[in-house]
Order: C-alpha cells, then sequence, then structure tokens
C-alpha cells in the first residue's frame, strides 16, 4: 500500500457502492469490491471487508435490496441491487458531490 | 474461529441475530472463495491465493464486528448483558425484590381492577351499531336552584317527541317487571322489559328470526305480542323456530310470539323478554313513568334534535314555569347514552380510579424510598465499574433497565392480582347492578397495565437514578457509604408524603363506614329478626279483578299461617327499606282541606304492622272487617302526621274525599322515592286495606311492584321456603314465587352500592396503610443499620438504651408527623368532593378525622420503634473495635 493511495472517505463508499449497483444491475459483494477497485484504478486503500457493514447500512435504509441467488461460479451469494429510494439517493449524493468538489476545486484554485 | 460460536451461542436468544451471523459468515467465505478463485486464475500457488485474498478482504473480525454494531446485534447484547447482571443483583437483594414486587402487585393490581369497571362503564363503546348517533335526553334547569339529570316523560311527551322530532328515531320503555310465564306445565317467573314501537331499531338490532313491534301493536290495547330473548327461546321455549306465529301464555294471557332476538344480542333492559309498551297519555303515561331512548337519523345532527326537542316539549317548559314562579328557565337536551346511563355511576367510579392513583403514587414512593437505599449500598459498585471505564450512560442505562425489569414483573403479577380482584368485586355487586353485561380484562386494560408499570418505574427510578448522577469517583471507592443528610431529607420526605395520602384514604373510608353504619343502624320502628319474605309476580290478567285479588290474600295467607311456627302472616305492596308507590293525597278537611301533597303509598293486608311489628301510636291497626264494601280507611306514619298535621291528632281526619284515618304507626326507613337525598329515609308514608285499595291502580302498581308475602316465626324453622311456596300453590297453583329474602338481604339489596363503596375504599385504604407502615419500618431499619457505629459511639459515651432508641426513631416519627400536617391539609381540600355520598355524618366529622388519625399514628409509631428495638443489641464495645 504506497503513499500514493487514498483513503476512502468517510461517506463517499457509499455513493460508489450505489453507483456500482446501478450501473452493474444486481452483484455480490465480491463483484461490487472489485469493480470499485477497478474503477478507482487501483487508487484507492479499499478493504474489501468495509463494504458489507455499508452494504448492509444502505439495505436498512431502504436504498438497495439484497437477495440470495447463484453466481457465475455456482456459489450461494447476496446479490444486491438498486431499489427507487435508491436511484433518487443517487441523484441527491451526487449533486451534492459535484457542489463540495467543484467548491474545493475552486477554493484550490484561488489559493495554489 | 472460536469468537464466532462463542458470539453465536450468546445471540441464541435473539434468534433472527443469531440468522443474520450465518448469513453473514456465508457471504464473507463466498467472498473469500471468490477472490482466491480469481488469484488462482492469475497463476498463483493455493497458498498465495487465500492470502492474497485476506489480505485484500481487510480484518475478518473487524468486519464482523462493524457489520454488527450497524445491525444493532452489538446494542441487544450489551442491553441484554445489563438484564442479566440486573437479574444477578435483584436475586441477590431477594429481600427488597420480594417487597417491591408484592408492592407492585397490589398497587398495579388495584388500579388494574377498578380500571377495568371504569373501562367497562365509561370508556368502552356500547354493543351496539354507530353506538355515538345513539342517546337519551336529560333536563337542565339553570337559575338560582340549578338542576341536571335523566329526564323521564309521560304519555304526552311521548307523543310530541314521537311526532315532532324528525330527527330523532325515538323509544320509550317503562319499568322492568317480572311476569309469570306458563311453559309447559309449569309456570316460570320471568323478567319483562315493555318497551315502544321502535326500541330496536334505535338499538340497531334486527331480530334473529321474525319482527319487531309493529305500531298497530304498540296501541293502547292493540294485539298482544311478545318478543324472547335467544336464551329464553333455547332454555325454556323449546328453541324451534316454529314459535314464531305461535301464542304462548303469559300473564295468564295469550301473546303471539313475533321474534326471537340474536344469540348475544343485549339491550340496556337485559330482559328475558319483550311486550309492546302500548303508552298513552293516561293510566301509566299519566305520569313520568317512561324511560328515552334515541337514535340519530342519517343526516341529522344533535344540534337540529336539540332544538325540535325543546320545540316540541315548549308546553313542558311552561307548565314548569307556571309551577315554579321566579325559577329558572326548564330545557331538554341530549346526552350520548353510555353517558346518560352510567350518570350515577361514573362520579364513584371515578373516585375509586382517583383512590387507586393515590395507591400507585404511595406505592411509588415507598419503592423509590427503598430503591434509594439500595442504591446507597452500591455507591461503590459504581464506583468501581466507572473506574474500570464504565460510562455514566452506561451505569443509568443499566439502573434503568433494573428498573424497569422490576416494574414489569410487577406489572405481570399485578395484572394477575388484578384479575382476582376483579373477580371478587364483581361478586360483591348485585345482578344487574351494572349497566353493562360484561366486565373484561381487555387489550385496553392489558395496556393501561402496561403503561401503569413503565410510569411507576418511571417514577420510582428518577429520584434514585438522580442520585447516582452524582457519585464521586474518587470520594466513593472504599469509603464505607453512609447516607447522606440530604438523601435521608428525601426518604423522610417520601414517607410524610405516604403518610398524607394515607391519611387521606382512611379519613375518606371512615366517612362511608360512618355513612353505612348510620344507614344500618337507622331507627327501624320494626322488629327484621324473624321474618321471612317471598315475592311473586300479579302482572298477571287473572289478579287484575279486586274480588280475584282478594281472594289470593285471604287464601294464601291463611295458608302461610297455618304451617308450623309461623306466628303471623301478611302481604303489603312493599317492605321496609324497599322503594313505596308515590302518590298524591288530597286533604278533604280541616283548614288543609283541598291542599295536595305526595306520599309513599303502600297496600296491606290486615296483620301486616302486627308481623313486621311496627308499633301504633295511636288509633287502631286494620281488621278483617276492612274490607271492600265498609268505610274507606287509612293508616299514616308518624312523618306524615307530623308534616301534615303538626301537633294535631290525625286519627279521624278525611283524606282523598272519603277515606278515614284510623291510625298512626312509627317510621320505617324505606327507600326514598320522593326526596332522593339519602338512600335510606323515613318519609311520609300512607298504607291502605289491601282490599280497598282497588281500580285501575291496582293493575298498574303490579306492573311495577312485586307484593311481598310476610311471615314471622319465633325461631328458624328449616324449610320454610318451600312451605312458603306450597302454601301459596295451595292457595293458587300457578304463582310462583320470584324469590325469598330475610330483611337482612333486602337491607343489604338496598345498600349494595353503599357496601361496595365501604368495601373497595376500606380496602384502598388500608392496603395504603400497609404500604405507608412498611416504608415508615425500612426508613428506620435502614438508619439503624447504617448508624450502628455512630450509635455505638453514642452508647460508648454514656448515652441510655432509651435515648439512642428515640434519636433513631425520632427520624420516622418526624416524618409521620410531618405527613399528617399535610394530611390534614389535603383532606380539607379534598373530602368535600365526597359530599353526595355521605349521609347522616358530615364531611369535617371531628370523630372519624381523629380515628383515622390514631390509626395512622398508632401504626406509624410500631413502625417507627420496632425495627429501632435492634438498636439494643448493639454492641459498643465491637463497633469500636471494628472502627
Amino acid at each position: 500500500m504506497g503513499d500514493t493511495k487514498l483513503d476512502v472517505l468517510q461517506g463517499t463508499l457509499d455513493l460508489m457502492v450505489l453507483k456500482t449497483v446501478e450501473s452493474m444491475g444486481p452483484l455480490h459483494g465480491y463483484g461490487i469490491a472489485r469493480r470499485i477497485e477497478q474503477v478507482s484504478g487501483d487508487a484507492l486503500t479499499l478493504n474489501q471487508g468495509t463494504i458489507y457493514p455499508a452494504l448492509l447500512r444502505l439495505e436498512q435504509r431502504g436504498w438497495i435490496h439484497a437477495e440470495w441467488g447463484m453466481s457465475e461460479s455456482n456459489r450461494r451469494a447476496k446479490f444486491y441491487s438498486l431499489s427507487r429510494a435508491g436511484r433518487k439517493q443517487i441523484a441527491k449524493e451526487t449533486q451534492n458531490w459535484e457542489r463540495v468538489a467543484a467548491t474545493m476545486a475552486r477554493f484550490l484554485a484561488e489559493n495554489s | 474461529m472460536e469468537w464466532i460460536r462463542i458470539l453465536l451461542s450468546r445471540c441464541t436468544a435473539l434468534f433472527r441475530r443469531k440468522r443474520l451471523d450465518v448469513e453473514l459468515d456465508e457471504e464473507l467465505r463466498t467472498h473469500i472463495e471468490m477472490a482466491v478463485e480469481e488469484n488462482l486464475r492469475r497463476g498463483m500457488t493455493a497458498d498465495e491465493a487465500r492470502t492474497a485474498a485476506l489480505r485484500s478482504f481487510g480484518g475478518v473480525t473487524q468486519t464482523k464486528e462493524a457489520y454488527r454494531v450497524q445491525s444493532g446485534a452489538r446494542l441487544a447484547e450489551s442491553l441484554a448483558q445489563d438484564a442479566r447482571y440486573g437479574l444477578r443483583q435483584l436475586k441477590r437483594d431477594r429481600g427488597f425484590t420480594l417487597t417491591v414486587m408484592v408492592t407492585l402487585a397490589l398497587a398495579i393490581g388495584a388500579n388494574t381492577a377498578i380500571f377495568s369497571v371504569v373501562n367497562a362503564l365509561l370508556i368502552q363503546s356500547l354493543p351496539y351499531a354507530h353506538p355515538e348517533r345513539m342517546g337519551t335526553i336529560f333536563f337542565r334547569v339553570e337559575g338560582a336552584k340549578p338542576l341536571d339529570g335523566l329526564h323521564a316523560i309521560d304519555g304526552t311527551q311521548w307523543e310530541t317527541l314521537r311526532d315532532n322530532v324528525p330527527s330523532l328515531i325515538a323509544a320509550v320503555y317503562g319499568w322492568i317487571s317480572g311476569v309469570n310465564l306458563q311453559a309447559g306445565p309449569r309456570v316460570q317467573y320471568v323478567h319483562d322489559a315493555r318497551v315502544s314501537a321502535h326500541y330496536f331499531d334505535v338499538l340497531a338490532i334486527r331480530p334473529m328470526i321474525g319482527r319487531s313491534f309493529s305500531e298497530e301493536e304498540d296501541r293502547p290495547n292493540g294485539p298482544k305480542a311478545v318478543m324472547l330473548s335467544y336464551d329464553l327461546w333455547r332454555s325454556i321455549l323449546g328453541g324451534e323456530p316454529s314459535i314464531v306465529g305461535q301464542a304462548i301464555r303469559l300473564k295468564s294471557e295469550s301473546y303471539t310470539v313475533i321474534g326471537v332476538l340474536p344469540e348475544g344480542a343485549q339491550t340496556p333492559l337485559n330482559a328475558d323478554l319483550y311486550t309492546a309498551l302500548q303508552p298513552s297519555r293516561t293510566g301509566e303515561g299519566g305520569g313520568t313513568n317512561f324511560g328515552v331512548i334515541t337514535r340519530l337519523r342519517d343526516g341529522a345532527t344533535w344540534q337540529q334534535a336539540d332544538a325540535e326537542l325543546n320545540r316540541a316539549w315548549a308546553f313542558r317548559a311552561a307548565d314548569y314555569a307556571r309551577e315554579h314562579p321566579g325559577g329558572g328557565r326548564l330545557h331538554f337536551y341530549s346526552v350520548p347514552l353510555q353517558r346518560g346511563e352510567t350518570a350515577e355511576l361514573r362520579p364513584k367510579a371515578l373516585t375509586l380510579m382517583l383512590a387507586a392513583g393515590l395507591i400507585l403514587l404511595i406505592a411509588s414512593a415507598n419503592i423509590a424510598g427503598l430503591t434509594l437505599v439500595r442504591m446507597t449500598r452500591r455507591v461503590s459498585e459504581v464506583a468501581t465499574r466507572m473506574a474500570l471505564g464504565a460510562s455514566r450512560w452506561r451505569i443509568q442505562r443499566q439502573l434503568w433497565i433494573e428498573n424497569l425489569m422490576l416494574a414489569g414483573a410487577g406489572g405481570a403479577v399485578g395484572a394477575s392480582v388484578g384479575f382476582a380482584a376483579l373477580r371478587g368485586l364483581l361478586a360483591l355487586l348485585p345482578t344487574h347492578f351494572l349497566p353493562v353485561a360484561r366486565v373484561a380484562l381487555d387489550g385496553r386494560v392489558l395496556a393501561f397495565t402496561l403503561v401503569l408499570s413503565l410510569l411507576t418505574s418511571v417514577l420510582f427510578g428518577m429520584l434514585p437514578a438522580l442520585t447516582m448522577r452524582r457519585v464521586d469517583l474518587r470520594s466513593s471507592m472504599g469509603s464505607h457509604a453512609v447516607a447522606g443528610v440530604e438523601k435521608l431529607r428525601l426518604r423522610q420526605c417520601l414517607i410524610a408524603g405516604e403518610v398524607a395520602l394515607s391519611l387521606v384514604l382512611l379519613a375518606g373510608a371512615g366517612l362511608l363506614i360512618r355513612t353505612l353504619i348510620h344507614l344500618e343502624t337507622l331507627p327501624q320502628g320494626f322488629n327484621p329478626t324473624g321474618i321471612m319474605t317471598g315475592t311473586a309476580s300479579l302482572d298477571d290478567a287473572r289478579f287484575q279483578d279486586p274480588a280475584a285479588f282478594a281472594k289470593l290474600l285471604d287464601e294464601s295467607t291463611a295458608a302461610m299461617l297455618r304451617i308450623p311456627g309461623v306466628e303471623n302472616a301478611a302481604v303489603g305492596l312493599s317492605l321496609p327499606y324497599e322503594r313505596a308507590l308515590n302518590d298524591g293525597v288530597t286533604f278533604s278537611d280541616g283548614k288543609e282541606a283541598g291542599q295536595r301533597a305526595m306520599s309513599g303509598e303502600v297496600y296491606a293486608t290486615q296483620g301486616y304492622f302486627e308481623t313486621l311489628e311496627i308499633p301504633l301510636l295511636a288509633g287502631r291497626y286494620f281488621t278483617a272487617s276492612d274490607g271492600p264494601n265498609t268505610q274507606r280507611v287509612a293508616i299514616v306514619n308518624r312523618t306524615f302526621a307530623r308534616r301534615f298535621y303538626g301537633n294535631e291528632n290525625p286519627v279521624d281526619r278525611v283524606i282523598n274525599k272519603g277515606v278515614v284515618i284510623v291510625g298512626v304507626v312509627s317510621d320505617v326507613p324505606v327507600a326514598a322515592g320522593l326526596d332522593a337525598t339519602a338512600p335510606l329515609a323515613g318519609e311520609q308514608m300512607v298504607y291502605i286495606p289491601a282490599k280497598q285499595f282497588g281500580g285501575k291502580l291496582l293493575a298498574m302498581v303490579h306492573v311495577w311492584f312485586q307484593p311481598s308475602w310476610i311471615v314471622r316465626t319465633a325461631r328458624p324453622v328449616t324449610g320454610l321456603t318451600e312451605e312458603m311456596q306450597q302454601a301459596m300453590a295451595d292457595a293458587d297453583p300457578g304463582l310462583p314465587f320470584s324469590g325469598f329474602y330475610s330483611m337482612k338481604e333486602v337491607l343489604a339489596k338496598r345498600l349494595a352500592l353503599q357496601r361496595v363503596e365501604v368495601a373497595l375504599l376500606s380496602a384502598l385504604a388500608g392496603l395504603a396503610l400497609l404500604l405507608s407502615a412498611v416504608g415508615i419500618f425500612a426508613l428506620v431499619a435502614n438508619i439503624v443499620a447504617q448508624r450502628t457505629r455512630e450509635i455505638g459511639i453514642r452508647l460508648a459515651l454514656g448515652a441510655s438504651l432509651g435515648q439512642a432508641m428515640t434519636h433513631v426513631s425520632a427520624m420516622g416519627v418526624r416524618a409521620v408527623a410531618a405527613g399528617l400536617a399535610v394530611g390534614l391539609v389535603l383532606c380539607a381540600g379534598v373530602l368535600p368532593l365526597m359530599h353526595s355520598v355521605l349521609y347522616g355524618v358530615s364531611v369535617y366529622d371531628a370523630s372519624t378525622g381523629l380515628a383515622a388519625v390514631t390509626m395512622l399514628v398508632a401504626v406509624s409509631l410500631f413502625a417507627a420503634t420496632a425495627p429501632a428495638l435492634r438498636v439494643a443489641r448493639i454492641d459498643p464495645a465491637r463497633t469500636l473495635r471494628e472502627e
């Protein structure tokens, strides 16, 4: 784990998981974790385990559904899919995140 | 993975949590295996693949822990842990736990039982469709002497109500009466409710078979029709549906059965059968003898109905204004049926609920005191836990969990105690006493008990928990905690509060007891011992003829006189303690000539006064020669003579155009019918020879009253009632007695309400006294235990045992004294509320107050000194050595 890797920011993991489930359709935990690593280009330090409490949290809030199914390698796995509330949440969070990012970008540009 | 199994086993109790764990295990296993597979595909060796997979997963243990926190299992676990710890603590303090449980069970039980009755009477909806659209009619007179109450109506009012108030479906009913029903070869005594047409429309009850009364059947002298209750139909009349349309013999006449009510159908009258009232403007309808029930028609409002009602009955208000010049305006208004039916019981039920609430407060104060002591003993335990890192929140939570467990268990036991108490309470009540068919422990009652348990746990847990917040770690560790002055004050205040509330309850119960004693020991004016009475219904076509009635009286009394051991026998329309007929009396001579007054009226056979041993004050008793064709005579009682003739002798005076007063007898207590300020009173009374009591009134009084056959025996005669029934059968084989009562039972029936009130309030007051005594005892016992050292030193320094004991009990005594003072002030405020239920004793009755205070002081002193005796067992030398 080199110095150049980023720690996952508090709160960003939830959005990543939601977004992943949105783009990939129903997916198991391992798939979600791998997908996040791939998309981030391995720039993130992600303990894969941390996505499980996140998945439970999202499920408790009703943003995703979980269902037992069979994986491509014929293993019983829990598949997560996006709910309608989850879709709305993505839109909200995305907007929010973009605003924060834009603000940060402006702030950093001014002070550099 | 040992820890999983440990954790899993810990969660066995939490079934779902366990399943979640198993699922998570499987999910994580799949995850790792997928990762391993992928790594193998990339060409790693098996070992490398597994190591890499686990590394990129991060800590399995941490993941699971985070997952459990997220799922809430952690909180549940730690709560379960607290609960188990609390349970151990409660088990260790067995005496404390037992005391608290018993206190709670009694307090919550009493509240549950009384609330069940309140619920059934005042809260539960009536068992009819849309009960909110049902009502009855009250009257109100505003002005200097305001009046308010249930309004009985006469025939004229009924006709205007029926015809001129379109917003209401209205129905009237008469007094419920006992009648004789021919069922096969036997004649049975059953309850008949006389109701107008549309009565069942108001109740929204459809007959199971047949129909209800038509308007034709409800006209005076209309066809005789009867409706049967389901139970009567099944039990006595065979239960065949074909009975509808057939005739049955009722009151020695033929009645056509037109309908059978559904199984379990309740009416406010709950009779065995129903006949048409056939109301008119004369006879029964000439007086206010009908009760009203109404149902609001669809689309109408109560305001409309009341406006129509007052317009329709404007003549009545005008009559009232004429009869009461200067009085207030009379007007009428609708009242929801439930409130109308329970108007009399409501304040009593609420008073009891209040008393039960006081018990709960006392119990909570007591338990708060006990918990406070327990907390004091646990200060070092708490300090240790805090030193080991427990947060204040965790400690508080622990305490509250213990309180909740106590309250929960107490509530559960209390619910069963309440159930038993309710059974007992209902057994005390005479049948048909409550206007509801049954009182059940329903969901609402159980919810009430649950809320009560939570409330008590908050009440008794709050003070100790607050004091615990101020535990100071440094000073508490290792020190032998001594109750601070402040905490002692707090407990003294609690005790004072308990004593004050107990005094209120004791004084209240005392006043009710005095009332009952007053009523039961009224000057009797007759000799109730050795009397047996039997009632029978003469609401029967055969006895409407005065000659047949006279023959029955003669033959039945003669037959009863032949029973061995019977000294005297007679018949009377009503008995002492019972309600008499109210009738107008016109004075026909002297300066009172032309005046009218109301009086109680009783017909009596020759021998009525001799059998009851009512002393003659002037003139003569009735004799055999006072017959239908001789001079009409009357006997009046002392109150009648005093009230209407002052000091003059009423004998030979004339009333009711030609009735000569021939005698004056002493007063007997009767159920007040004229001026209902007391349940029993000596009212003015006119006695008429039964054979001269004639005309239309004879048939009518037998609808309302069942006359009593009275026999006097010198000593108890076994099988007397069977002999009386046989004697009656000799005179008339078709006339069953409806019941036999000693005079004691007649009195008990009359004072049932007062007896129940006394029993309940005394039980509550006794409970309060007991709880207070326990509280005081615990307080002083505790002081002794905590101050053993101090007392030892005092003794060593030369204090006498007596001084040491006084020093200790003084704390309890001071609390009691303060409580008494507060209690007396409370009494002055609260007791006047009882004004309406007290008779023969004033609200501020000094002797009752004194008795209550004395009793409380005696019990408190005992409770305060008994534990102080332990001081004698303190060995100063040893306590000093222990120092």
